[in-house]
């Protein structure tokens, strides 16, 4: 049960840790002042406007604690939405509403929310409970994806976002992240959601995790996972990669849903990615990483389709 | 310059300097290299139960003399509701509490941590001597008894410990008589006064206790003291012998009272004592002091010994954050709260680790249940932690109470805990808890404390708190260590366990 790994063969494995993480991909790559772009969503939103990225549409903000009232006349006309804190991190605070029961608001899962309860949501949101550090926040408002029915079966409720790891610009690696019953919706593997490790050269499932350990069929459906494919495989990376041309973050995360009419839509980025896509993929980041690094030392130029077909061809089967 | 290499020259010359500090202290002005060599300390405490009446109470409790071969390392009076200070009357040390009003059962204590530098020496003037006023039949045995003991031509070692022999056995006839009305110890002691006098002996009784390994609730004892020459020396009553200044610690001298309590009655004053062996270095810190060092000069031990030890409580601190970084960076476990396992350990040094284990666990928990009837009340961020403050100090006051009325004294030290430190905590493990389910909360909330454990353990740990506190210099040592620990990108523990299953793949 508690079975340790020997540190020379994760390094054999090219698997990346924490400290590496923080201190050689991160603290190198990721300049302090960008951090605001990606940890403010209303500001990636503003900025990814601007360069034409395509991402859910902004409803409204929530700024101050007046408009928390303002809220019942606002939500009444809009039958789907999500409510994210600006500033959250880690899934936090995020509230997602697919329908109407009467005066209620349900949840993916059914359950109903009370109006009440969405304000003091929002109220939360505003005073700082979702966000890093506890400092004040806004609370953004948005379209809920109409999601590809592509993936039906494969995840039990919300919506499952694809997450890219973006090195230097390139591609290097990725997976799924399926809600399930125990995750409440939400895509989060720390709270219980699959990982499906999504091979960059197709788009296939590779591996699947839950709670780090890996399993063969989704636990709320029971679909086999491998079977899972994610459809407009190529555009989905050119858009993330685009998330690197934005924002100039060196090692990033872009999260990405696929809507069912408006193709891939860039939900948000992230500087600090977890390492739990290299479990989800059965492979280390090192390899992969080390040759964006070389690809983009020989080649500063490559265009955001060029960097997508290079690591579909080359960093893909390392 | 990248960043790798000035942190590898940055600790480098961490290092040097550190390294070169501490060897020159030791070679140059001979700082022993651990603080090894030992003397003795006393821990003494002084506790006082008594009943108090419902109104201003003050008590007054006689101190030891100074002596410049006794010095006190530490003091600290535990009196919650008491104000405490020590003033001085007719030449006389005393410890004064004062309230404005108490009522029922009441504890104070005083801790003192003593050691010896010197054999004590009690030196004065020759005292006058008061003549007894022995009456009829008192008077008559008294003189015999003297005429008695003249005969026996013993110097004045032998003659005390004949008074002393003869007023423990009864078996002297004149003795008997005299006796007879002198039931109490302190008369017994002031007859042999008296009796020493007749011979132009002069003597007077103290009183004080024994300095004695792991005794508990000892009650003072009546000693005879007895002016030879130029010093005093010290008998003990019971054994009929001479003993050594070092053996006890005199409270009270003849007649001066040894306490006195207004406003309260059934007072009870015991003492505990517990010897201890502890690192010595003050003779090379004084040496080198006198030889106006610059390192011992502009260093912390030119303050007073009170700020010093303020500082030697800071210099812990370092350690404590070095104890989180390994276990955060090198080991993985999370705690909550960056720093706020090394604020839980400081307090488990004030109180003890088992008593502040539970205590911690106790405010947490019940905090953590009030908390989690808060989440229905759609409350703003700031009100909703200062409502949690406020169940934290009425946990404290319950707690406090509580353990008071079953007679659990360790419950007080509840106060030791920072407050909104703890607020805070339980704000955290709260929302944690909606979010992420109480599993998580296990996990940091033992992550925390097993950090705060091993910090303490660290931190109290007195050969390397001494060590720290005799070469400050060792701080840039650990700096080193810490910004090395900064730049490290191997494995932690936490991920050799984490990516366990990829071994497999």
């Amino acid at each position: 049960m508690f079975g340790l790994a020997s540190p020379k063969k994760l390094r054999e494995l090219g698997i990346v840790g924490m400290n590496k993480r923080n201190v050689k991909y991160i603290a190198q790559n990721n300049p302090r002042h960008l951090y605001p772009l990606v940890d403010d969503k209303l500001k990636t939103k503003e900025l990814c406007r601007q360069h034409n990225l395509a991402m859910p549409k902004l409803l409204g903000v929530c700024k101050v604690q007046s408009n928390v009232n303002e809220l019942e006349g606002f939500l009444a006309d809009i039958p789907q939405f999500v409510i994210k804190p600006a500033k959250g991190s880690g899934g936090k605070g995020i509230l997602v509403i697919t329908g109407r029961d009467g005066e209620d608001f349900l949840k993916p899962s059914g359950a109903k929310v009370t109006l009440s309860e969405v304000k003091r949501h929002v109220s939360n949101t505003l005073s700082g409970l979702y966000s890093l550090g506890g400092k004040p926040d806004v609370a953004v408002i948005e379209d809920l994806v109409v999601f590809t029915d592509d993936f039906d079966g494969f995840s039990f409720e919300g919506v499952p976002d694809i997450r890219v790891i973006i090195y230097k610009g390139y591609p290097v690696m990725a997976m799924t992240r399926l809600s399930t019953h125990a995750s409440d919706g939400k895509a989060n593997l720390h709270q219980g959601a699959v990982g499906v490790g999504i091979d960059i050269a197709t788009g296939h499932a590779l591996n699947a995790v839950m709670n780090a350990r890996p399993i063969e069929q989704h636990p709320d459906t029971g679909k086999a996972l491998k079977e899972l494919k994610v459809p407009l495989w190529q555009e989905l990376l050119t858009l993330s990669v685009q998330g690197f041309d934005t924002t100039g973050l060196g090692y990033m995360g872009a999260d990405i849903v696929l809507d069912k009419n408006l193709g891939p839509l860039l939900l948000e980025l992230n500087a600090r990615p977890g390492l739990a896509i290299q479990v989800a993929n059965g492979r280390g980041l090192e390899p992969r990483l080390a040759l964006a690094e070389e690809q983009s030392r020989l080649h500063p130029d490559r265009s955001a389709e060029e960097r997508v077909r290079y690591s579909m061809e080359v960093i893909a089967p390392l | 310059m990248n960043s790798r290499k000035q942190i590898t020259y940055l600790v480098l010359l961490l290092v040097g300097l550190g390294v070169s500090a501490v060897v020159y202290k030791h070679k140059v002005l001979g700082f022993p290299l651990l603080a090894n060599q030992t003397e003795t300390v006393w821990d003494l405490e002084a506790k006082l139960q008594f009943e108090a009446d419902g109104g201003p109470v003050s008590v007054k409790v006689n101190l030891p003399d100074p002596n410049p071969a006794r010095k006190i390392s530490f003091s600290k009076n535990v009196s919650p509701g008491f104000d405490y200070k020590e003033i001085e009357e007719d030449g006389a040390r005393y410890g004064f509490w004062s309230s404005e009003d108490a009522e029922g059962p009441q504890t104070l204590y005083l801790r003192v941590q003593t050691y010896f530098v010197d054999e004590p020496q009690i030196t004065g003037d020759v005292p006058t001597l008061e003549q007894p006023d022995f009456v009829g039949v008192q008077a008559e045995a008294a003189n015999r008894y003297v005429e008695n003991l003249q005969q026996q031509t013993l110097d004045l070692d032998g003659q005390v410990k004949q008074v002393l022999a003869d007023i423990n056995s009864r078996a002297n006839d004149n003795m008997a008589v005299l006796l007879q009305d002198r039931g109490e110890r302190s008369e017994q002691m002031a007859l042999a006064v008296s009796l020493l006098a007749m011979q132009d002996i002069p003597a007077r009784m103290g009183r004080g206790i024994f300095l004695a390994d792991k005794k508990r609730k000892q009650s003072a004892v009546f000693f005879l003291e007895v002016f030879d020459d130029k010093q005093w020396l010290l008998f003990d009553p019971r054994e009929e012998e001479q003993i050594s200044w070092q053996q006890v610690i005199i409270m009270q001298h003849s007649t001066e009272p040894l306490i006195e309590v207004y406003g309260g009655s059934d007072s009870e004053f015991s003492f505990s004592s517990l010897k201890q062996q502890r690192p010595t270095f003050k003779a090379a810190v004084d040496s080198a002091a006198q030889d106006s060092s610059l390192f011992v000069d502009f260093s912390i031990y030119s303050l007073p010994l009170a700020e010093q030890n303020d500082f030697k409580l800071l210099l812990l601190i370092p350690l404590g954050a070095l104890v989180v970084v390994v276990l955060r960076n090198l080991v993985g476990i999370r705690t909550s709260g960056t720093f706020m396992p090394i604020l839980i350990a400081m307090v488990f040094l004030q109180t003890s680790l088992l008593a502040g284990l539970a205590l911690f666990v106790i405010v947490v928990g019940v905090g953590l249940i009030m908390r989690s009837y808060m989440s229905n009340l759609n409350l703003l961020l700031v009100p909703r932690i200062a409502s949690v403050l406020v169940f934290v100090i009425i946990i404290y006051a319950a707690i406090g109470v509580t353990s008071h009325k079953l007679g659990i004294e360790w419950g007080m030290q509840v106060t030791f805990f920072p407050m909104i430190i703890l607020s805070w905590t339980i704000e955290r493990m709260s929302i944690l808890w909606d979010e992420e389910g109480g599993k998580e909360v296990m996990i940091q909330c033992g992550g925390s404390l097993l950090t705060a454990v091993l910090a303490y353990l660290v931190m109290s740990n007195e050969v390397i708190a001494d060590t720290v506190f005799l070469y400050p210099e060792m701080l840039l040592i650990l700096l080193a260590v810490i910004i090395a620990i900064g730049s490290y990108s191997g494995y932690r523990l936490s991920d050799l366990r984490r990516f366990e299953p990829m071994q497999k793949l």
